[in-house]
């Protein structure tokens, strides 16, 4: 995968492309909604 | 590129941060504006002053090189960076980090974890330790800043050393955190415009794309010098062979003591505290994460990539081409980028070192003027009302102390004592300060005798192990060499080789627990 061979380090940077695309996914989902918690104390 | 326009461009960046810092200046009206910029930050901002106080610039230049030698495998560190960095730290740890800092109203990581376990015992320390501990690893910091002056203006190490010092003391006195995180947002848009420069003007000078040049490094690993491949490296783009020292260097140094060493930074922790909702810590996850791809993402792959650019023109591998692995990237920028990008790049590495500089002075003069003067002040209303200028005293002080370590070392100095006291800041920010801090947030059984002697478990075993048993500092130090005639205690196996992270920290949580659990009639002192 990405023209590397050894799993360790394509692991990786597929690891990263999908922790940016969860962490996208996670600010739109969350942009705008208060947390709940926050206004119980 | 023209020197005059060369000066134009830096002037011009010095005159945005006198601006921000004065912004900051005019904003600050109390304490908690100065500690933790009112609580009320915005997300964007709070997000890359994080990432740019996070990159430091060892991080661009040192690692960068690390990766010229090491190859791919320190892609780990940036994908902790960001997943354990960011992700974990912003949303495990920062939300009712947040919100539990407004409840104790906390404006300092000593005094979070001082209200909580309800000791100002703890306050002091962690406050101690921030005040002893840092000021070294904030010199290293200042050293690579100066340096990078140096080379931009062709000044001597002295006087580029005062500039350089003058210029982040002023915003961080005047503006504090709010001067602090407006110019490390500026800072970090350098960064990031700059690494995105360098990834399109390496592919470019390649002449190839992602996979094709990926492949390409992947055919180089017969290069690798008998030396290199004796120690356990497979080639740049493979893991270090399974047990072997390089892999233990990499693994438990590198990934593992700096990946994990993150989460309890006091300098990156009260960023939570700067912001008035959930909701922003939730905005700064997508910033901060994509931050941290392209600054560090970038340099650690072109890094590597170095290896084939060198090859490909002058027959070489990267580190045969300049020993140095700090000097390695830019070496590298110099050759592959355009010359009038040189001075861009500089401003990159300036950018990277003022930005964590300025929150470690910030931190530094909170734990002197907010924490140790606040618990000695007391309920006393008069010494309260100073707490301000105390604050800004312990900026001056702290710099002070900063300045006259990096002037005490100099210039042609290689000391080990900087790379030291990185390693120990480190060391001791994940093993003492994590297990009491993670514990304050999600375990009801803790108790402040669990913290406490949990804190000193991490101080005590990090430094004996530095001090004995890992090999690169001990043999520096050279305590154990005077004292048993051996560079270090255990020289069978890969022990060695362990970062001291390894064993400090289970140690740590096993004490907080066994401790807690001895003392849990006691739990109710924990708030």
């Amino acid at each position: 995968m990405f023209g590397i061979s050894d799993p360790g380090i394509w692991l990786v940077y597929l690891l990263s492309i999908l922790c940016v695309a969860g962490s996208i996914v996670f600010g739109i989902k969350y942009w705008n909604k208060e947390d709940d918690k926050d206004n119980q104390d | 590129m023209d020197n005059f326009v060369m000066y134009l461009i830096v002037m011009v960046y010095f005159l945005a941060l006198a601006f921000l810092g004065y912004l900051g200046y005019k904003k600050t009206n109390d304490s908690k504006d100065f500690l933790i910029g009112g609580g009320e930050m915005n997300p964007i901002v709070m997000a890359l002053s994080y990432g740019a106080t996070f990159i430091s610039a060892s991080a661009i230049v040192g690692f960068g090189g690390v990766a010229a030698t090491f190859g791919m495998g320190i892609q780990w560190l940036m994908f902790l960076n960001m997943f354990v960095g960011v992700v974990v730290a912003f949303i495990i740890f920062g939300r009712p980090t947040r919100r539990l800092g407004v409840k104790l109203k906390s404006s300092t990581f000593a005094q979070f974890l001082g209200s909580f376990y309800n000791s100002d015992k703890i306050r002091v320390f962690v406050a101690a330790v921030i005040f002893i501990f840092m000021p070294l690893y904030a010199a290293a910091v200042l050293r690579g800043g100066v340096f990078c002056m140096q080379e931009v203006f062709g000044i001597d190490f002295d006087l580029a050393l005062l500039v350089f010092t003058i210029i982040v003391a002023s915003y961080v006195i005047a503006g504090g955190m709010k001067g602090v995180m407006y110019t490390d947002a500026l800072q970090a848009v350098i960064m990031f415009v700059c690494m995105a420069f360098i990834l399109f003007g390496v592919y470019k000078a390649l002449g190839m794309g992602f996979s094709e040049a990926n492949q390409a490094l992947e055919a180089m690993k017969d290069k690798v010098p008998e030396k290199l491949a004796a120690v356990g490296h497979q080639g740049w783009t493979a893991m270090p062979r399974w047990g072997s020292q390089q892999w233990y260097t990499l693994v438990t140094s590198f990934i593992m003591g700096v990946g994990i060493g993150c989460l309890a930074q006091p300098q990156l922790v009260v960023r939570f505290l700067t912001v008035s909702s959930t909701k922003k810590l939730n905005q700064g996850v997508v910033v901060g994460c994509v931050f941290l791809l392209v600054t560090v993402g970038v340099i650690y792959h072109v890094g590597a990539l170095s290896n084939l650019y060198f090859f490909q023109n002058d027959g070489k591998i990267s580190v045969a081409m300049v020993e140095a692995t700090d000097k390695i990237i830019p070496y590298f920028i110099d050759r592959v980028m355009p010359s009038w990008f040189v001075t861009i790049f500089m401003l990159c590495i300036l950018s990277a070192s003022m930005s964590t500089l300025s929150a470690q002075f910030h931190t530094m003069a909170a734990a002197a003027g907010a924490d140790i003067y606040g618990v000695f002040a007391g309920n006393d209303e008069a010494k309260r009302n100073k707490t301000t200028l105390m604050i800004r005293l312990g900026v001056l002080v702290s710099i002070l102390i900063s300045f006259i370590i990096c002037f005490v070392l100099g210039e042609k100095s290689d000391s080990p004592i900087i790379a030291i006291s990185t390693s120990l800041f480190m060391g001791i920010c994940a093993s003492s300060f994590l297990p009491a801090y993670f514990c304050a947030l999600y375990w009801k059984k803790v108790t402040k005798q669990g913290a406490y002697a949990s804190m000193w478990v991490g101080v005590v075993v990090t430094i004996l192990l530095l001090l004995f048993i890992h090999a690169k500092e001990a043999t520096a130090l050279g305590v154990c060499k005077s004292l048993f005639g051996t560079d270090v205690l255990i020289t069978d196996g890969m022990m060695r080789f362990i970062d001291p992270i390894m064993f400090a920290f289970p140690l740590s949580c096993i004490t907080i627990v066994v401790v807690s659990l001895m003392t849990k009639n006691k739990a109710v002192d924990a708030k």
